[in-house]
C-alpha cells in the first residue's frame, strides 16, 4: 500500500503522525485486529517489539478526534477495529453522478453485457472509496445490474457462451400461470433497461427473446449440446437513409449509391426484423426474401387500417 | 489505566492529519498553509519549519505532494484504488463518450472527477484531447438561451438558417433538434461541419407537444414507461393510453412504428395523419396504393 520512501531522501519526520496516517490506510483497506496492526507498525520501524498495544489505541483516539468513525474491536467484528467513515475519502458529488449517468447511457446502447458488467465493477470499486452514502448508494445505482439478480446474470452468460439447453419455468406476460420451456440459451442483451435472454425454443422451433425477469427457474441444463440448432431470419433491404437510427452489427452495407443503401441483415427472429425494418419507416423497402416482404406488406396494411377506421 | 488511554491523543498526529486534510482541499502556498491551518488555533501552532516537517511526513508515507509554482497539493494518495488496467479502459471510455457527445460543463465536471479519482488511484489516467465538435453544440446551446437563429454548414457545403430548440440523443448519435420553416426537424450532428449564430432572433416556443397514444394486448401488458411518459387511461382488457411530453416527432415515430398495430396514435391530429401519410408511402414503396 505504502510506498515508503528513503529515509535519506527526508529532513525530518513525525513518526507518530506517520502512525496516524499507515493507521488510516490500513483501516482503509480492510478491519483489523489490535495484533494485525501491531505487526505492520513493527514492520515499517514505527513501532518497537517492546512497545505497549496503548501507542495504537491512542492512535485509534486520535484519528476518532479527527473526524474518523472507529468501531470498538469487540467478538461481534472478530475483535477488529472497523472504519465506518473517514475525512480521506473520494469526493464525489451530485455533478459527477449526473455526468456518469449520462455516459453509461451513451455507453449501455452499445456495449455487450460483460462489458456492462465490468463497468458494474468499477462502479462498485470506486464507491468503496466514496464516505457519502447517498452518493455511494446513487453509484451503486447506475448500473443496470440493480435490477437483476447477479449470479442468474453469470450464469446466463455462461449458459449463453457454452450454448446449453435449459428447461426453464417462464412466466409469459399474457398468462398469470408459469410455463415449462425447453431452450438453447445464445444470447444476452441489455434493451431499454430489460435484459433479455435471445433463445432457440424447442416447442416453437424458432429463435425467440424472453425476458430474463420472466424466468423463474432454471430446472436443468444440458452443456454445450445446443451449437447447431439456431435459426436466424437473413433479409436485404434498401435504405434511402439511417434517418435517427445508426446501422446495426446485425447489418452491413453492401452496396451504396446515390438512392441510398442496399443493406443485408442476420437478425435473431422474424419479430426482431420486422420491427427493425419498421423502424425505418417510408425510407425502408425490404427486397428480398418475397414471404418477408409479404408480411411486412401485410404488417403495414393492418397498421393503416387503424387510422382508416 | 484503560480509562485514561481512552481519552489521551497524540497532538502531533492530529496536526500531521490536519495539514493533509487542508492539503486536499486544494493548492497553497507554504504562508497560505499556514494560515489556513492556524485559523482554528488559539495559538500559533504551525509554522514554515513545522509545516514542511509534516508535509514531509505525509511524503515519507507515500502521499505525493509536489510543489509546483511554489505551491503545494495532493497529487496522489497511497491508500487508494486499485484499478486495473481494464478498469482504465472502462474510464477512458466514459471519458470519449463525454467528449464526443457532451456539453463543455459535462466534460469539465468529468474531468474533475478524473483529476479526483486520480488522485486516489494507483495508475493514471489519460485524457482525450478537446476537438472543436463539443463547442458546435456549446453554441448551439447558447444560441436556445439567446433565443437567436443560427447557421449550419454541411459537410457536402449546403447552408441552413434555422432556430434551434435543443440537442437530442438517440443511441449513439446526436441531434440538433432546430425549427426550420414551422416544422421540427433534426439535425444529424455528423453532418455538420460548422455553426454560426446570427443576429436575428425567433420567438422561442411556449410548450413541448404532447403526444398520446393506446398500446393495445401483449404491448400494454409489458410496455415500461419512459421518462416522459404517463399513462392516462387503462381499460378492461388490459389496453392503455399513454401520453408523452416532448419526445422528439422523428426518434418518436421509428419507435411507434416498431410496435406495429399493436399502437395508435390518437393526437394530436396532426400527428396522426402525418403517421398515416408515412404508412402510405411506405406501402407505395412496395407498389401498393
Amino acid at each position: 500500500m505504502f510506498k515508503i520512501a528513503q529515509k535519506n531522501e527526508l529532513n525530518q519526520v513525525s513518526l507518530t503522525g506517520m502512525r496516524a496516517l499507515l493507521l488510516v490506510g490500513l483501516l482503509i483497506q480492510a478491519p483489523r485486529t489490535l495484533e494485525e496492526i501491531r505487526e505492520v507498525f513493527i514492520l515499517y520501524n514505527i513501532m518497537e517489539e517492546n512497545h505497549s498495544n496503548d501507542i495504537i489505541r491512542i492512535d485509534l483516539n486520535t484519528l476518532r478526534r479527527m473526524g474518523c468513525e472507529i468501531s470498538k474491536a469487540t467478538a461481534k467484528t472478530g475483535f477488529k477495529y472497523v472504519l465506518t467513515k473517514h475525512p480521506f475519502g473520494l469526493q464525489i458529488d451530485e455533478n459527477d453522478i449526473l455526468v456518469l449517468k449520462k455516459a453509461y447511457k451513451f455507453i449501455k446502447e452499445k456495449e455487450d453485457i460483460k462489458t456492462l458488467l465490468e463497468f458494474d465493477n468499477l462502479f462498485k470499486k470506486i464507491a468503496e472509496y466514496v464516505m457519502d452514502n447517498n452518493i455511494k448508494e446513487q453509484l451503486y445505482g447506475i448500473s443496470f445490474t440493480k435490477e437483476f439478480p447477479m449470479d442468474l446474470i453469470n450464469t446466463l452468460l455462461n449458459d449463453c457462451k457454452q450454448k446449453n439447453i435449459l428447461n426453464i419455468v417462464y412466466q409469459k406476460p399474457t398468462e398469470n400461470f408459469e410455463s415449462y420451456k425447453k431452450i438453447i440459451a445464445q444470447n444476452l442483451v441489455l434493451k431499454n433497461d430489460k435484459l433479455y435472454l435471445y433463445c432457440y425454443d424447442f416447442e416453437r422451433k424458432d429463435s425467440i427473446i424472453l425476458n430474463v425477469k420472466r424466468i423463474k427457474q432454471i430446472i436443468s441444463r444440458i452443456i454445450g449440446s445446443g451449437d447447431n440448432q439456431f435459426k436466424t431470419t437473413k433479409i436485404k433491404f434498401h435504405l434511402k437513409s439511417f434517418g435517427v437510427l445508426e446501422l446495426n452489427e446485425e447489418e452491413k452495407i453492401v452496396e451504396s449509391n446515390e438512392n441510398g443503401y442496399i443493406i443485408e441483415a442476420e437478425y435473431h427472429n422474424d419479430f426482431v426484423a420486422m420491427q427493425r425494418v419498421l423502424s425505418f419507416g417510408k425510407d425502408c423497402t425490404v427486397i428480398e426474401p418475397l414471404n418477408f416482404k409479404d408480411k411486412i406488406i401485410q404488417k403495414l396494411k393492418s397498421m393503416r387500417k387503424i387510422y382508416e377506421e | 489505566m484503560k480509562s485514561k488511554v481512552s481519552s489521551k491523543i497524540n497532538l502531533s498526529s492530529m496536526q500531521v492529519i490536519k495539514t493533509l486534510q487542508v492539503l486536499m482541499q486544494g493548492n497553497f502556498t507554504m504562508n497560505e498553509l499556514v494560515d489556513r491551518l492556524n485559523i482554528n488555533e488559539k495559538d500559533v501552532i504551525f509554522n514554515n519549519s513545522v509545516v514542511s516537517k509534516y508535509i514531509n511526513t505525509c511524503r515519507y508515507c507515500g502521499i505525493e505532494i509536489p510543489k509546483i509554482q511554489n505551491k503545494y497539493f495532493v497529487a496522489s494518495m497511497p491508500f487508494g484504488l486499485d484499478l486495473t488496467s481494464n478498469d482504465i479502459d472502462l474510464l477512458e471510455k466514459l471519458q470519449n463518450v463525454v467528449k464526443q457527445n457532451m456539453l463543455k460543463k459535462y466534460c469539465k465536471i468529468f474531468d474533475d472527477f478524473i483529476n479526483k479519482v486520480n488522485k486516489y488511484s494507483n495508475k493514471k489516467i489519460i485524457r482525450v484531447d478537446k476537438n472543436n465538435y463539443k463547442m458546435t453544440l456549446e453554441i448551439f446551446e447558447n444560441a436556445v438561451c439567446e433565443h437567436r437563429k443560427v447557421k449550419f454548414l454541411y459537410k457536402n457545403g449546403a447552408e441552413y438558417i434555422c432556430s434551434p430548440i435543443k440537442i437530442v440523443e438517440n443511441g449513439n448519435k446526436v441531434f440538433f433538434n432546430v425549427s426550420y420553416k414551422n416544422k421540427d426537424k433534426l439535425i444529424n450532428s455528423e453532418r455538420v461541419s460548422g455553426l454560426s449564430v446570427l443576429s436575428e432572433k425567433f420567438f422561442p416556443r411556449i410548450s413541448n407537444v404532447t403526444v398520446t397514444y393506446k398500446m393495445k394486448n401483449v404491448l400494454a401488458k409489458r410496455y415500461a414507461l419512459r421518462e416522459n411518459e404517463k399513462i392516462l387511461q387503462r381499460f378492461e382488457n388490459g389496453d392503455i393510453v399513454i401520453s408523452n411530453n416532448g419526445e422528439v416527432k422523428e426518434i418518436l415515430f421509428s419507435r411507434l412504428f416498431r410496435y406495429d398495430d399493436l399502437c395508435e396514435i390518437l393526437t394530436p391530429k396532426q400527428y396522426r395523419e402525418e403517421f398515416k401519410n408515412i404508412l402510405d408511402n411506405t406501402l407505395s414503396n412496395y407498389g401498393v396504393d
